[in-house]
């Protein structure tokens, strides 16, 4: 009898965390979408925020374009120290004292909290290297922030290659650099790309390093690499907890969601396509 | 000539691997530079220990004890909510899903963790915050609780994955087993597969921990951010808000700025501890 209630209530506690766990989701959807829509329409993407307080009226393309361009400095920044650090550890490096020693560091990396990422950015690329607010400052402290996420991602799809083709490729006297572009990276590509979108996303979607490092309330879109930005998730944060305007922040939520949701689909398919190459 | 191009390669890689590992001393040396001006006017235990937080007052005046001890309560509270839950879905993905429903749920799972958390935060104001307002009509829905809601759904993807991997694992190892002695699944569940990942499920717990303490933004915007001693139904702050509100206001070079550097050093300090903590967990669970 005691199993059976026992068996009963396991029971019950799986279904109600998952049905508390898909309803939240599909609320926070619902929430986002049923509330920002209204909003959206040519005016709100495509003009740039007006009025006074700033963003009351008008739309939020500055704020578009700078997310997205800080995406692209953080992927370009971040993929070029990660990849190669995973090229590193899987191929070159010999001593597994310092592949663990490596390790140890990358999991420290991503536990550093965002906020302390921008204060160091703000510390050394804003006030001591002289970039002030800006995309460049910015992107970089994006791309430490993703680092690890790509590091770890890109390792393991390396360390998944068949170690058959690789140990072929060296006896038939092909050289090593060879290999790797020719054999290895090929292989890797989808998996690799798919990895950087994803960082992208989280990237776009993080808002405490660029607080102190790039944002802006208010900049048109950037012309240089020195000029202040504006980004959509720091342009929500603003309008809300300002209380600027509740009706544009739904709108700029919705669109921050819908960006990051293409984002992931474009990861998604390029995973799929992996899958059915192999 | 070949030969120079491997070689050449070889050091660029070695250059840049050299590079990324030492971003994370750069970070480290660089706030505690900052952070340093300020520890030789208050000694650090003094500025843990303390019990105000006024940046227009006197040195002595600038201490984080409270807000530590909002950061750890913050975090705790989303953990104890989410970990009952996590566990759950952990259990239901390895043990009771097949591949399309398997992947579905993993697809919601991942995209939670895709979400930013500015966002999980406005929701977060617009929704828990008003519900505790409308429903209790407490003065100021902000509070530790409201956080703790947030931050439960934000560490979720992060306890589920890890739970869940090694749950799989331990389900293959057992299952032909225990259905060759006609054992209930739920009864190999509870008594086989929950134990065994007793220890997955601590490292889950310690990760959640350290996400929850250096989330900024979804924190930020609900717990109301009081410097004064955490209660479950009042306003608290925490280490990164009280940065992320602060660094603006504060002028380059002055005591409140360094101060702000110490505060991010002593948090950064807390999550490499936990990080390490971390590692050694995973590398023991591995063998």
């Amino acid at each position: 009898m005691l199993e059976r209630i026992k068996d009963y209530l396991f029971k019950a506690w799986l279904i109600m965390s998952a049905l508390i766990v898909v309803l939240v989701v599909v609320f926070l959807f619902g929430y986002i979408c049923i509330n920002g829509i209204g909003s959206i329409d040519k005016e709100f993407l495509l003009s740039e925020p007006k009025g006074i307080p700033i963003g009351i009226e008008g739309g939020i393309f500055p704020a578009i374009i700078g997310s997205l361009l800080l995406m692209l400095i953080a992927c370009v920044f971040s993929s070029i120290l990660a990849i190669s650090t995973a090229i590193y550890v899987v191929f070159y490096c010999k001593s597994e004292r310092i592949k663990s020693f490596i390790h140890l560091i990358i999991q420290c990396m991503s536990g550093v909290p965002s906020i302390v990422l921008g204060l160091f950015g703000y510390a050394l690329l804003v006030l001591y290297l002289g970039f002030g607010r800006s995309l460049l400052s910015g992107g970089i402290t994006l791309g430490i922030f993703i680092f690890p996420f790509i590091q770890i991602r890109v390792e393991k799809t390396l360390k998944e290659v068949d170690k058959s083709i690789i140990t072929s490729s060296y006896a038939l006297g092909v050289s090593e650099v060879y290999t790797l572009f020719k054999i290895i990276l090929p292989i890797c590509r989808a998996d690799i790309i798919s990895a950087i979108t994803l960082a992208g996303g989280f990237a776009m979607g993080a808002a405490s390093p660029i607080i102190l490092t790039a944002a802006v309330m208010f900049a048109p879109v950037p012309e240089s690499l020195f000029s202040p930005v504006m980004a959509l998730p720091f342009h929500l944060y603003i309008l809300t907890g300002e209380g600027i305007s509740l009706e544009k922040a739904y709108g700029t939520a919705l669109v921050l969601m819908l960006l990051l949701l293409v984002i992931n689909i474009i990861s998604i398919i390029l995973n799929i396509k992996r899958k059915e190459s192999r | 000539m070949l030969n120079i191009g491997e070689k050449l390669f070889k050091w660029i890689i070695k250059l840049l691997t050299f590079l990324s590992i030492l971003l994370l001393a750069f970070i480290v040396i660089f706030i505690f530079n900052e952070s340093f001006v300020f520890f030789k006017e208050v000694p650090i235990w003094k500025f843990i220990m303390g019990r105000s937080w006024n940046p227009l007052g006197p040195a002595e005046n600038l201490s984080i004890f409270p807000i530590i001890l909002g950061t750890i309560y913050v975090s705790i509270v989303g953990i104890c909510i989410s970990l009952p839950l996590g566990v759950g879905i952990a259990v239901i993905l390895s043990t009771y899903t097949k591949d399309r429903v398997k992947s579905f749920i993993r697809g919601v799972i991942d995209v939670l963790a895709g979400i930013p958390s500015v966002v999980y935060g406005f929701i977060g104001l617009l929704v828990v915050v008003k519900f505790f307002e409308v429903r209790f009509s407490f003065a100021a829905g902000e509070s530790v609780l409201a956080g703790g809601i947030v931050l439960s759904v934000m560490v979720l993807p992060f306890i589920v994955s890890t739970c869940a991997e090694s749950m799989d694992k331990i389900y293959e190892e057992y299952s032909q087993a225990s259905q060759a002695l006609g054992v209930s699944k739920s009864y190999m569940i509870r008594n086989i597969i929950l134990p065994a990942s007793k220890r997955s499920i601590i490292a889950s717990l310690v990760l959640a921990l350290g996400r929850g303490m250096g989330e900024t933004m979804a924190t930020m915007m609900v717990i109301g951010n009081a410097p004064i001693m955490p209660k479950l139904f009042g306003k608290t702050q925490t280490i990164p808000s009280l940065i992320a509100l602060e660094m603006g206001m504060a002028e380059v070079g002055s005591l409140h700025y360094h101060g702000l550097f110490a505060a991010g050093f002593v948090l950064m300090i807390m999550l490499l501890l936990v990080n390490v903590l971390i590692y050694f967990i995973k590398a023991k669970m591995d063998i």
